[in-house]
């Protein structure tokens, strides 16, 4: 899967879980910041994220997830 | 709409917490009597007993997009053998089980509806019932009372992480995840107190310094973490709950190869302490519940709520080397039984999957001694050893030590 179809993948559990337009998401958006997401929508979005792509992200990569950015990163290194 | 407990605040406040956890937690309590079991006879003591305990004739039911409870009015059945069952699915829609084989009558239960503390009375109830048929013990075996559900909302008002947006700071310890094997390891009660008050600490704390010497060099580092629960009911002012309603608490302690008890025990008996002020155990269990109100709260699948949860437990810095569950007196902590009871019994275990660590202790005592009851996923051998070591170093006896081979089914 090329990374920018993950970040489509992510920005559609954005807007599912936290009802954030995609126009509002750059690969740069600080998720609790510039999003304004709670930790509780954080960890959904995680877990939102495993079902799609069949993986278990361990728990000490969470707060490495700051931005848009990072999370695709992440994502393209184990499943792209 | 998504699966939600709709009625758990009125019911099972705390025990939504286990139907949150990503695998069922069964609990097992076995006591071994004088004599054989009679099935018919321990029938009819169920049958007894749960007229005296309404709270226990629940079943959970699951519809498509909810969850709930409701009284069961089915008859419970005790069975024959030592088998771990499913519950409810295998029990009649009953979240606990009564079995029995040879002199030892088995009490499972789903830890959704109670923790130890809360269960302890309704089976010392059915051990009571028991021996009045069995022997003609004679036991008054008035109604159990049992407590409303506590004021949720109140409690939650005290969480002191309320409005604290950011993921903790913290570096969640990773449980092994070798297969589960089970090992019991019996000490002199006497000898353990004595050391206890030797460094002027609680014995509990002596045991907790013993067994995070034992564990460090299986652990690998100097650092051992440990979790326990504390009761609150009395905090809560609901002595009589029988659901689910404990604060846990994490700490840790360097307990290096040249450490002895003496040196880390006044620290971890500190820690002890604090966790039994009620102000503490208050916030720290408005802490808990409120992430599962808000777990609770969530539009999503149960799969992903169950996931959510067990990343917050993570994050909130639960996960440890090993839990340890300290009962005390298995047939009721607060010793409100008939003390004539004990004759009857002749031996105790207690089987509960470490959630969240790698080494999970659950410890009673009985007739003098302390009874460990230990299932581990380390994966390597020597646990059992290492603790004979250390308690024989510090002067604690140890009464025997055993291996009991694989996890019961359903606790793997």
């Amino acid at each position: 899967m090329s990374r920018t179809e993950i970040i489509a993948q992510i920005v559609g559990i954005l807007e599912d879980v936290a009802e954030i337009s995609p126009d509002e998401v750059t690969e740069d958006s600080v998720l609790m910041d510039d999003l304004d997401l709670s930790s509780m929508e954080i960890l959904t979005i995680v877990a939102d994220l495993e079902e799609t792509f069949g993986i278990r992200i361990p728990e000490k990569e969470l707060r490495s997830f700051v931005t848009i950015s990072d999370l695709a990163d992440y994502l393209s290194a184990r499943v792209g | 709409m998504t699966e939600t407990l709709t009625r758990y605040s009125e019911f099972l406040p705390q025990g939504a917490m286990y139907f949150y956890r990503e695998k069922n937690i069964y609990c097992r309590y076995q006591y071994a009597l004088k004599d054989p079991v009679d099935p018919a006879l321990l029938q009819q003591a169920v049958d007894a007993a749960l007229d005296a305990a309404d709270y226990f004739k629940m079943k959970l039911v699951r519809e498509k997009r909810d969850v709930y409870l409701v009284e069961n009015d089915q008859p419970f059945t005790v069975s024959l053998g030592s088998q771990l069952k499913a519950m409810p699915e295998e029990t009649g829609g009953y979240l606990f089980n009564v079995s029995c084989e040879g002199d030892t009558v088995y009490f499972d239960w789903f830890h959704f509806l109670a923790d130890g503390h809360g269960v302890s009375r309704f089976l010392t109830r059915i051990l009571m019932e028991y021996c009045n048929r069995r022997y003609g013990a004679g036991f008054d075996c008035p109604p159990l009372p049992s407590a409303l559900a506590y004021d949720m909302d109140a409690l939650v008002a005290l969480d002191p992480t309320a409005g604290q947006e950011r993921l903790p700071e913290i570096e969640p310890v990773q449980p092994e995840a070798g297969q589960l094997c089970r090992s019991m390891v019996r000490l002199d009660k006497q000898s353990l107190v004595d050391a206890a008050l030797a460094c002027g600490v609680k014995p509990v704390s002596a045991l907790l310094g013993l067994l995070s010497l034992a564990m460090q060099p299986l652990v690998g580092r100097e650092r051992v973490e440990y979790c326990y629960s504390t009761d609150t009911r009395r905090t809560l002012k609901v002595p009589d709950a029988f659901y689910n309603c404990v604060a846990s608490f994490r700490y840790g302690v360097d307990a290096g190869p040249k450490v002895r008890l003496a040196d880390i025990v006044p620290a971890i008996d500190a820690d002890l302490k604090a966790s039994l002020v009620p102000s503490t155990q208050l916030g720290q269990m408005a802490k808990m519940m409120n992430w599962v109100v808000r777990v609770d709260a969530l539009k999503a699948p149960l799969k992903i709520k169950r996931r959510v949860f067990s990343m917050g437990e993570a994050m909130g810095n639960f996960p440890a080397d090993f839990w340890i569950s300290y009962l005390g007196d298995p047939l009721d902590p607060d010793r409100r039984y008939p003390a004539a009871l004990l004759d009857y019994i002749r031996d105790f275990e207690v089987w509960v999957p470490p959630d969240g660590a790698s080494v999970g202790y659950e410890v009673a005592s009985l007739h003098g001694q302390l009874i460990l009851c230990i299932q581990d996923k380390l994966g390597r051998a020597g646990l059992t050893e290492a603790i004979r070591a250390v308690c024989e170093r510090e002067g604690v006896k140890v009464l025997s030590t055993a291996q009991m081979g694989p996890a019961l089914p359903y606790q793997e």
